[in-house]
């Protein structure tokens, strides 16, 4: 009985510090598969003058998560956009903005940039629906949205 | 048998030894997530060199020498952690940076002297630093004094004042000699002290620099937007952690992250996973921030890997509802959390410890306390911008000094004093609008979501020509040390005075506690002027001192028999500096019975979530007395108050507004005076009439209120946030009595679909588009100073 008693307990006292290691071990490779990269968002409204816009996003492949929005390149742009928290929710993103200002931007430019947080190896890939973009008098305007990866490979 | 004990021996042995192994290997990660600043340290050497630089600066304090002990633990100092990016060149060729150091290096420099505001507040002026110079001069002096001797450190590190214990750095600065210096006792924090580097002997500020305020306030709607600026004065990179307060009832709905001209919109996520994103990005060396709600007034600011020399600001903005009392709107911004008290064996409470002392209050969340004579660089501006819609008729703010200027009679500016600056305790400010008494009226909101409103509700003018029933007075003075010296003294103030009004026909009680509760008698006493006498030598007797136990204070309170011919009401005089809410609340709704709990906050930064919710829990209201304040003014109105009956059972027919999830669910009793603030959703566009009814006695009442919801000059964007956070101010406080988990769904569910900050939910914002050199920052927690006639000695654990 005693000879057990003392073999389960060498046997505790060599297998715990070893799962310990490997649990740490494991988080460790999980941490390192998460990686953070922007995504720039590109509106090109050629000769017409940007006001406003609305459009969706999301992630047809990969795994991402959103974890900023950054303001767009243009002065009249300057804030950053806002979103729909609702939207958020359902692994997607609804993102718009406007500006008064009398100055507005014409052709291709960054409206914001999207920070992500990147999980897993596999390379992400995105979807942007450009819902609307709108001159200074509401008028809807034809307009053409691109992304470009920020990531560096 | 000695063999046996041998074999026992060594087998405890090596279970002992095995989970040592466990805890260091298995738990580390755990512990570091919990605990931001990453040490690489293991606790047990942690706890090795915490004795031995304990004993040695307990040697070298019985020498009576000055000495400083540096220790370090090599870090990869410069070696970058991936990829260091300064710049990035689109796919298509067409380059534009994103966050180049040269640029935030030359923004943040011009930042310095820039008008930052914009509103004619220059935040670090020269004009602006030379007095701020010159009126430190006498504090240098003091704290010349107080540093003693500082002995070379290499130039730019980190103060160990200033670090977690269990960060990678410990730096121990021996305790200078303090000898005939004399610090004014009774005016705490109202120093200065700056952190020196002392090779430069330079000044250096600690991470947070500064905070601007600025506030709409339109109708009985603010709009604030709060930024704070961190900066890093070191020569190696930091984490900062300030834990701040925000109105008890904020809706923050808004948080940016700005890094230079670029500015980075915070995410709302579920708490924990907001946690997880954060902790990854600052280990890999992101400049990141975030945001977390630790009570309803009380919020941690986490900015990670701040370099050398750059600035970070965090833009926060929230919307709230102001209060009404006796005629007088009052916009509130606390700028400091108070130190809280924590029953023993309590861990989830707020703990407040002398800066450096990190961890030492084994509470969740902790503030750390500047010393008296100590101040940080940080310093407050605030302007707040008051559309009345009516034409304002006076203008008061009690708590500092303030410069108004008038723009039209329905609108003010108000800004405060650069003189003031010190955020040591709250910005009070009050005003009064034009006419007898304002009508209760409906504010409307309308968006892809649906409608939403609020309603505040006065009062009819009539309750005021009505008497009230007889009553049993019962005052609960908080006697803990907080409150020693003036705040207990304008406590003890506010009683005598009410005593003296007791009418012949009422009974009366007092009670004290601190760590525990005693009272002036068995049983409530007539009021007999006798017994006023014996009451009043009693309060007068009374002072603070120990803890804060206040559940013993509102057991004493609610627990004896209820006299059925009297309206029992409870006063609390209090600071409400304690960290465990949720059980005094609990024990408020389980034993209230038939009282009614009139809460009063006394002191320069009270814990008002606590206070209001007290009150709102025991049907009452609050109400606040400032240091510098009349307590027989607010004692008298008061009783003004209370000399009428309130408007009971109150009902409301909504008419042809479809109305769903009002609240509060219940409405309160409507006090003269004192308004109360529905909000809710509705539906349709029609005109109609509210009719609210209740009973005062035996008499019906009506209060009819015109809706015109094709009106859109009663609108306010922020009225769904409002609704929001009512709701899960709502569900937060059923949680104190119910424990169905659903309530913590229900509240991150509402949380996140309308962006708002919970306990349940936090902003975090990452700049992806560069990765810092090295592994993350040192940990730095921001120290504020104690709030604005609190002794030190007597609530911060040093």
């Amino acid at each position: 009985m005693r000879t057990i008693m003392v073999i389960i307990l060498i046997s505790i006292c060599l297998i715990v510090p070893v799962l310990a290691q490997q649990s740490d071990q494991y988080e460790t490779a999980v941490r390192q598969k998460v990686r953070f990269a922007p995504l720039h968002i590109y509106l090109d409204t050629g000769n017409q003058a940007l006001a406003a816009y609305q459009f969706e996003l999301k992630a047809t492949a990969g795994q991402v998560k959103i974890v900023g929005i950054e303001n767009g390149e243009h002065p009249a742009f300057n804030e950053p956009p806002y979103y729909d928290p609702a939207a958020l929710a359902n692994d997607r993103i609804i993102i718009a903005a406007f500006s008064t200002d009398k100055n507005l931007p014409k052709g291709r430019t960054r409206i914001t940039s999207i920070q992500l947080q990147i999980i897993g190896d596999a390379d992400p890939e995105y979807e942007a629906d450009l819902t609307v973009a709108a001159d200074a008098n509401g008028n809807e305007i034809p307009a053409k949205i691109t992304l470009e990866k920020g990531e560096q490979k | 048998m000695k063999k046996k004990i041998f074999i026992t021996s060594i087998l405890l042995g090596l279970i002992g030894t095995t989970l040592i192994g466990y805890f260091i290997t298995g738990c580390s990660s755990r512990q570091e997530d919990k605990s931001e600043p990453s040490s690489q340290v293991t606790d047990d050497s942690l706890k090795t060199r915490d004795e031995f630089l304990s004993q040695l600066m307990q040697e070298k304090e019985n020498e009576k020498r000055s000495v400083s002990v540096i220790t370090s633990q090599d870090k990869p100092d410069g070696v970058l952690n991936g990829e260091s990016v300064s710049s990035v060149r689109s796919i298509a060729g067409e380059p534009y940076t994103t966050g180049p150091q040269s640029r935030e290096s030359d923004l943040s420099n011009r930042r310095r002297g820039h008008d930052y505001s914009g509103m004619g507040i220059t935040s670090d002026s020269t004009a602006e630093r030379s007095r701020r110079t010159s009126s430190l001069a006498p504090i240098r002096k003091i704290q010349a004094g107080l540093a003693g001797q500082i002995y070379p450190v290499p130039q730019g590190q980190i103060p160990a004042e200033l670090l977690n214990v269990s960060a990678d750095e410990i730096w121990v600065i021996a305790k200078a000699e303090t000898g005939g210096i004399v610090t004014d006792e009774d005016t705490p924090g109202s120093g200065a002290m700056l952190a020196k580097l002392p090779e430069e002997e330079k000044e250096i500020p600690l991470p947070l620099k500064h905070t601007d305020v600025k506030g709409q306030i339109s109708g009985y709607i603010a709009t604030v937007e709060v930024t704070q600026q961190f900066s890093n004065p070191y020569n190696e990179k930091i984490d900062a952690v300030y834990v701040f307060p925000l109105p008890q009832n904020a809706a923050v709905n808004e948080f940016i992250m700005i890094i230079g001209e670029r500015k980075i919109r915070g995410i709302i996520r579920e708490r924990q996973e907001a946690e997880r994103i954060y902790r990854e990005a600052r280990n890999q060396g992101y400049v990141a921030s975030l945001l977390t709600q630790e009570r309803p007034n009380i919020f941690t600011q986490k900015v990670a890997n701040i370099e050398p020399n750059k600035q970070i600001d965090v833009n926060i903005k929230y919307f709230n509802t102001l209060a009404y009392v006796d005629g007088w709107y009052e916009f509130v911004f606390p700028m400091v959390v108070g130190p809280r008290f924590n029953p023993a064996g309590y861990t989830d409470g707020v703990g407040a410890v002398a800066h450096g002392k990190t961890g030492i209050s084994g509470q969740k969340t902790e503030v750390q306390y500047l010393k008296p004579g100590q101040r940080s660089g940080h310093d407050i501006s605030l302007a707040v911008d008051i559309d009345a819609g009516l034409v304002i008729e006076d203008i008061t703010c009690p708590s500092h000094v303030i410069n108004n200027s008038t723009i039209t009679p329905e609108r003010r500016t108000v800004k405060l004093s650069s003189l003031d600056s010190i955020p040591n305790k709250d910005f009070v400010l009050r005003y009064k609008v034009a006419g007898k008494t304002v009508k209760s009226a409906l504010v409307t909101h309308s968006d892809n979501r649906g409608g939403f409103f609020t309603l505040m509700l006065y009062p009819p003018e009539n309750l005021s020509y009505l008497k009230r029933s007889p009553m049993e007075m019962i005052f609960v003075l908080d006697c803990s040390g907080s409150m020693h010296g003036k705040p207990i003294e304008k406590a003890k103030d506010a009683i005598t005075r009410a005593l003296k009004q007791l009418q012949p026909n009422d009974t009366f009680q007092v009670i004290r506690f601190s760590n525990n509760a005693s009272q002036l008698g068995p049983n409530p006493l007539p009021a007999t002027p006798e017994n006023i006498r014996k009451g009043l030598k009693y309060v007068e007797s009374l002072e603070g001192s120990g803890g804060t136990m206040m559940i013993e204070g509102i057991r004493a309170a609610l627990d004896f028999p209820h006299d059925p011919e009297r309206f029992r009401l409870v006063s609390f005089m209090t600071d409400g500096y304690i960290g465990n809410e949720s059980e005094i609340l609990a024990e408020i709704h389980n034993r209230l019975g038939a009282s009614r709990i009139f809460s009063f906050g006394v002191g320069s930064s009270v814990n008002r979530y606590l206070l209001d919710r007290m009150a709102k829990l025991g049907k009452g209201a609050v109400a606040y007395i400032g240091l510098d304040e009349s307590a027989v003014e607010t004692i008298d109105l008061f009783y003004e108050r209370i000399s009428h009956p309130a408007l009971a059972d109150v009902a409301i027919d909504w008419g042809n507004l479809k109305v769903a999830d009002v609240y509060p669910g219940r409405i309160p009793d409507l006090f003269v005076g004192r308004p109360v603030i529905l909000t809710g959703r509705f539906e349709g566009k029609r005109n109609t009439t509210i009719r609210v009814t209740g009973k005062v006695g035996n008499l019906d009442q009506e209060i009819v209120i015109p809706v015109n919801l094709r009106d859109s000059g009663d609108t306010h964007t922020g009225i769904a946030c409002v609704w929001a956070r009512k709701k899960i101010e709502t569900l937060a406080n059923q949680a104190v009595y119910d424990n169905n988990s659903d309530i913590t769904e229900q509240i991150k569910q509402v949380a996140l679909e309308y962006g708002l900050m919970s306990s349940y939910t936090a902003f975090v914002a990452v700049d992806s588009s560069r990765q810092t050199a090295g592994e993350h920052g040192t940990t730095v927690p921001v120290p504020v100073p104690v709030p604005y006639g609190v002794r030190y000695d007597t609530t911060i654990q040093d």
